[in-house]
């Protein structure tokens, strides 16, 4: 593993985690380029099939940014993608894929410095676990 | 119009598919005013060799079920694409690699360990497993060779046509026959003898709001045989799952929620990742902890959703390093 | 040693295939059946919740 350098395919909502991210920026905090963004209009709209698709080309782990629950722009976007990333991490399982490669994150426009960490610690982690073998 | 030559074939296939045509009950004769049947091993002692002896393109309906599992069946489907003028993939497992599909879920080398060893009604000889080639004193004997993976048939060949369902309905058969018979062909690729539409919108039941508090194995709640399964908290795949089985759907009308087997509606690519989506999104909590134990209610999400198409769907084949 | 063989059988559900050995006086040597097919129902069907059995086991016979 020791030139392995994961791939995170990040979705990041248009609203807190959006401001969170560019807090982030603003702060100075860095976080490593293994972390490629997609921004999406609500972390709700983050649909299960495009999360395996990621993976099938070659994401090594996928993160999904959404605001706090309760703070959704739209309501209850982010419990949607609450409820089906949890049914799909465990289908996911199953099939063998480890649950660290898939998260869930509620970011906020405070938090830039959280969400440097989290990708940092994503990142290690996926070296640990290595590169994705699941898919075709 | 003269004879119409056709071929039916199975690959893992379990001969409901050839059931299903026999179920036409001569009505699919009677549509050709008599057919040459040039291969159907369920019910016609024709062999390989007279497949292999004819022209190209000589015959002019092949339908195949059953999924490629071993080399065999992906040798008999070029063989059999190249024979003929129409390939059309009859049933799920051809479809979507159907229920043997669910062994895409275990390693190649375990399937064979248990099968021939491990399991309790088995009477193991030390070390013998089936072998692609095995030396006996009078010669050479020949096996197919076993897959890593399931798959279906237009993974391995170019299919005109797609008649789903496990099995599929008798009439839907003769439709497509009829279809190629007076030349009102759909479009390479189409599904025929179904719906564009998801089943919901064909389903007979009493439909109310969804939100679901619990999810129920079937046998431990006593259900509404008029009401929305989902609304109820069973599993069905109807929101994912391409409709026109039958009016009311078959399933539906025994009183059992929907499997899937007819794959998903058109534009859907993985069906059990539309409906763990459409079932994820019609959980009725707020409370994270109260999310995770309505989840932990869905015993078995993989043969839940991709019961029937595992192979065709974006996961395929779990690997195992 | 002459062979006859008999791929596919037919008129039974499920795939198979003889072999027959002859020998020079064109009397059978030896005639190997073997069965080419092999799904594995016995191992995916391990593990699954019990109601899905009776949903998914009638699949290994269809006639």
């Amino acid at each position: 593993m020791d030139n392995f350098e994961p791939r995170i395919i990040g979705f990041y909502c248009n609203w807190s985690s959006q401001m969170g991210v560019d807090s982030a920026g603003v702060e100075g905090a860095s976080y490593p380029p293994n972390l490629r963004l997609i921004r999406v209009m609500c972390s709700g709209s983050v649909d299960p099939e495009v999360i395996i698709e990621a993976f099938k080309r070659g994401a090594d782990g996928v993160l999904i940014l959404g605001c706090h629950l309760g703070n959704c722009h739209y309501r209850n976007g982010n419990y949607n993608a609450l409820r089906r990333y949890r049914l799909l991490q465990k289908t996911l399982e199953q099939f063998g894929l480890e649950k660290e490669r898939l998260r869930l994150e509620w970011v906020s426009v405070a938090e830039g410095k959280r969400f440097a960490g989290l990708v940092g610690e994503m990142t290690e982690e996926l070296r640990r676990l290595g590169p994705l073998s699941q898919f075709s | 119009m003269g004879k119409l030559k056709f071929a039916i074939y199975w690959g893992a296939a379990c001969g409901g598919c050839d059931v299903a045509v026999l179920d036409t009950h001569e009505k699919i004769l009677d549509i050709v005013a008599a057919a040459d049947i040039l291969f159907w091993p369920v019910a016609m002692d024709f062999k390989y060799r007279d497949v292999e002896e004819m022209a190209d393109k000589n015959i002019d309906v092949c339908l195949f079920s059953g999924a490629v599992r071993n080399s065999e069946n992906e040798h008999i489907a070029h063989l059999l694409r190249e024979k003929s003028k129409v390939l059309v993939a009859l049933g799920a497992c051809a479809q979507l690699g159907g229920i043997p599909g669910l062994a895409n879920e275990k390693k190649r080398q375990d399937i064979l360990d248990f099968v021939y060893h491990g399991s309790p009604s088995t009477v193991s000889q030390k070390g013998v497993y089936p072998q692609e080639k095995t030396r006996v004193p009078e010669g050479e004997l020949k096996l197919p060779k076993f897959y890593d993976a399931v798959m279906a048939l237009d993974q391995v060949a170019d299919v005109d046509y797609y008649v789903p369902g496990c099995p599929p309905e008798p009439a839907r058969i003769l439709e497509v026959v009829n279809a190629i018979v007076t030349g009102n062909l759909p479009p390479k690729g189409a599904v025929v003898g179904a719906l564009d539409k998801a089943l919901c919108d064909s389903c007979p039941r009493k439909r109310e709001e969804k939100k679901v508090k619990a999810f129920y194995r079937p046998q431990e709640i006593l259900f509404d045989p008029e009401r929305c399964f989902l609304e109820q908290g069973l599993i069905c795949l109807g929101p994912a799952t391409r409709g026109g089985c039958s009016d009311p759907p078959r399933c539906i009308r025994s009183n059992m929620p929907c499997e899937g087997c007819y794959g998903p509606p058109p534009d859907v690519t993985d069906q059990g990742a539309k409906m763990l989506s459409a079932v994820g999104s019609i959980i009725d909590s707020q409370d994270p902890e109260q999310i995770e134990k309505v989840i932990d209610g869905i015993v078995d999400p993989l043969g839940t959703f991709y019961r029937f198409g595992l192979p065709a769907s974006a996961l395929r084949k779990k690997r195992f390093l | 040693m002459k062979t006859i063989s008999i791929d596919p059988i037919t008129r039974l559900e499920g795939h198979g295939k003889i072999e027959i050995f002859l020998n020079d006086q064109g009397d059978v040597e030896n005639a190997y059946f073997q069965v080419p097919e092999l799904r594995g129902f016995e191992v995916f069907c391990l593990g699954r919740p019990v109601e899905i059995l009776p949903r998914i086991v009638p699949r290994i016979c269809g006639v």
